[in-house]
């Protein structure tokens, strides 16, 4: 594989954009100055339900159908939107979010779905895609920046191996820093054995044997290599974002005492802090028997994480600036099995968008009246990604060349929701 | 006695049933909010639903000439039994309701739900005579717990409730207080590793007819919590001592959702996962010595006066055992 670099039709939205003013040919600088000073300072966090949440149990409810359940539907604060009963407090928030209730991603199988909803589309046999953390690492990260570009959080161990994060062509320089056992990065303080001087020595005898490495070689990898060592100083640095524990009690408590709630508070800080994308992973909702107990407790916790992070966001003025996700690899069948569960659905089923770019209290999309299929608007996953991209600010048609090959952001043909869109 | 004689399908899931001793008729609540009067001798069966509730029907008993039931929308509705018209819709509790219990005299009744209280009503009046508290509103995970089962004494000076962890209480009727309480930490499965979340918790109740014995009935521990794979469980209890004489567990996986004693001195229970199945128990033996299969699910049971049928309210049918 040879360099990836940032390219578009317009051959100016790319590489950071400044460089290559003077190539400028269809759009002014002014422009140019506008979109990059709109992207800075974004950031995503992704509530990523592993397993499969039930679009009934929380953004798509069907009270009173044979399909419905045993919960009822509530009012918001947008009149004429209803979401589960389970979700009081979320109902509070609707004005900033959009409920997106048409998805149609046609897989039903955890691994390819989990990755096709990571991905925005398929890898091909010889092609890796970058996943939607590393793209927004790309795009929305700084090369200056003391703080990591991409975090992941999967504890559970449930369905981890489809879920992690995957730079695809990118390179290893857009890798999450993946958090899966602990909450705070492993091996990121120096060695108590190593002074200061001395792991300062070892970072510039490093940087001088990979420069003589590197002279009359052209390696994405070691290039790739080189980047992420120079960003060592800043991550170890950042160490005490992942601990929430210098946050005040009150603050703990509004995010509830759950590892979601306080890996979502984290998120929070990350984001503060200028990390651009955070994925905290909540596994595992495949409620095979059951659902409905399962809902109570998963949709109950996420009701109160998504109450915690949207306001916390707000109060401190990053609403604005921060797409809040929540998605899984596919929904829940209508039809309730004998163990009382729903199993795969990915006919028809819901995911939620809040703050930056969204037009909060909007619906788009609409399930049958037994929520068995799509009746109006299907939306399928490259289109969801185009929506995201759209929203951050970014030029879902932009592309990468992949040697020769120019690659978009997400296929072609995959357009945003316009009518989600602030 | 798990042959299947009658097999009534529908489309509908069946929580709960009773009968209706004064007019040889069944009454079944449903995941459609109804309660359906059922007359299973008719040919073509007769279900009659009865319209008052939102949500699924998950407790319903026959008491002095009533019909009450009990759903998720936290209410209580008596109904006529013959006119299928209702008398009185009470707002008991804040969250879902999970079931109800008849005293022997038919004097007053209690219903159980996920505002984690207990609530003793009047039957002729619907009044509530007394709350009882004492199980926690959250797990000690910190995710929301359910109150799931309720038991009243033969002499109905002893009612015990149970929940999602596996905390039994049981209760002095007279005066509200806890009697005892028992921990049946095999129910209740945790997952913190795999799932990060839970299944379980106790299902059924029943007290020996000298009441000085309880059993409460549900899961073994789960692998996957993805399913009710868990061994059925039944832990039979001392509660002047409080002690674990035995804990029953069955071949068959899943819940076991209703507990009775029957005459002859065994117990019944019956359950299910996908499926669902019957198990009887010789306390006598320990040995459960009878456990088949069925074909759906079964939430509840109800016998006839000679206790030789069993009239099943199960998902998608009510089905007559015999």
């Amino acid at each position: 594989m040879t360099g990836i670099r940032s390219i578009s039709r317009r051959r100016f939205l790319g590489t950071g954009a400044l460089g290559s003013a003077a190539a400028l040919t269809t759009r002014g600088l002014e422009q140019v100055l506008a979109a990059e000073a709109h992207r800075q300072g974004k950031h995503v966090i992704l509530l990523w339900l592993a397993g499969g949440a039930s679009q009934l149990e929380t953004w798509d409810p069907k009270p009173g159908r044979p399909t419905g359940g045993p919960f009822q539907a509530i009012s918001t604060n947008v009149p004429g939107i209803q979401i589960s009963e389970l979700m009081p407090r979320m109902a509070r928030h609707l004005q900033h979010t959009a409920i997106i209730r048409s998805l149609n991603t046609k897989d039903g199988d955890h691994g390819g779905a989990s990755r096709l909803m990571h991905l925005g589309r398929r890898d091909e046999p010889t092609v890796k895609f970058p996943d939607l953390g590393a793209i927004i690492a790309r795009e929305l990260g700084r090369t200056d920046s003391q703080v990591p570009d991409y975090v992941s959080f999967y504890t559970a161990t449930e369905g981890r191996g489809t879920s992690l994060g995957q730079s695809g062509f990118l390179g290893a320089r857009y890798n999450a820093m993946s958090l899966t056992q602990e909450q705070l990065p492993a091996n990121l303080r120096r060695l108590e054995q190593i002074s200061e001087i001395d792991h300062r020595a070892r970072g510039e005898l490093r940087d001088t044997l990979s420069d003589q490495f590197m002279r009359g070689r052209e390696s994405a990898a070691a290039a790739s290599q080189r980047e992420a060592y120079q960003r060592v100083p800043g991550l170890m640095a950042s160490e005490k974002l992942f601990d929430p524990s210098g946050e005040p009690l009150s603050m703990r408590a509004l995010y509830g005492e759950t590892l979601f709630g306080q890996q979502t508070l984290v998120a929070r800080r990350l984001v503060e802090a200028g990390v651009p994308f955070v994925k905290v992973s909540r596994a595992w909702w495949d409620s095979h028997g059951q659902n409905f107990e399962t809902h109570l407790e998963l949709v109950s916790e996420l009701d109160q994480v998504l109450d915690a992070l949207l306001t916390d966001l707000q109060q401190r003025g990053l609403l604005e600036r921060t797409l809040v996700i929540t998605l899984s690899e596919f929904g829940r069948t209508p039809a309730i099995n004998a163990s009382l569960g729903r199993d795969h659905f990915a006919t028809v089923w819901s995911c939620s968008l809040s703050g930056c770019g969204i037009l909060g209290g909007s619906v788009y999309g609409k399930s049958d009246d037994d929520g068995n299929d799509v009746a109006e608007s299907p939306v399928a996953a490259g289109e969801l990604f185009a929506t995201i991209f759209q929203a951050m600010g970014i030029d879902h048609r932009k592309e990468y060349a992949l040697g020769a090959r120019p690659v978009p952001l997400t296929n072609p043909g995959s357009e945003p929701i316009k009518a989600v869109l602030a | 006695m798990s042959k299947v004689v009658k097999d009534l399908q529908r489309r509908e899931i069946f929580f709960c049933i009773t009968r209706d001793l004064e007019n040889h008729q069944l009454f079944a609540g449903a995941s459609d909010g109804r309660v359906y009067r059922v007359i299973p001798e008719c040919e073509p069966p007769v279900f009659l639903g009865m319209d008052g509730h939102r949500g699924y029907v998950t407790g319903v008993i026959c008491a002095r000439g009533c019909v009450i039931s009990a759903a998720f929308d936290g209410a209580l509705i008596w109904w006529d039994p013959v006119e299928c018209k209702p008398l009185r819709k009470v707002p008991a509790h804040a969250r879902w309701i999970r079931g109800l219990a008849l005293s022997p005299d038919e004097s007053w009744f209690a219903s159980v739900g996920d505002d984690m209280v207990c609530r003793i009503w009047d039957t002729e009046s619907g009044l509530l005579r007394r709350e009882l508290t004492g199980h926690a509103p959250r797990t000690p995970q910190h995710f929301p717990s359910m109150l799931f089962a309720v038991a009243i004494a033969a002499d109905g000076q002893q009612l015990a409730t149970a929940d999602k962890v596996g905390k039994i209480n049981v209760w002095e009727v007279s005066s509200g207080a806890v009697l005892r309480s028992i921990q049946a930490e095999t129910m209740y499965t945790w997952d913190p590793k795999q799932r990060i979340h839970s299944i379980g918790g106790v299902r059924s109740l029943c007290f020996s007819p000298d009441g000085r014995q309880l059993l409460a009935g549900g899961m073994g521990q789960v692998g996957n919590i993805d399913h009710l794979e868990g061994k059925s469980r039944m832990e039979q209890y001392d509660l002047e001592r409080g002690d674990l004489i035995h804990a029953f567990e069955g071949e068959l996986k899943g819940l076991v959702e209703k507990l009775v004693w029957h005459p002859q001195g065994q117990v019944i229970g019956m359950g299910g996962d996908h499926g669902g199945f019957v198990q009887i128990y010789d306390l006598s033996s320990r040995a459960i010595v009878q456990q088949e299969k069925t074909a759906a699910h079964i939430h509840d049971f109800v016998s006839n006066d000679a206790v030789s049928r069993y009239y099943a309210a199960c998902h998608g049918r009510i089905a007559i055992l015999e």
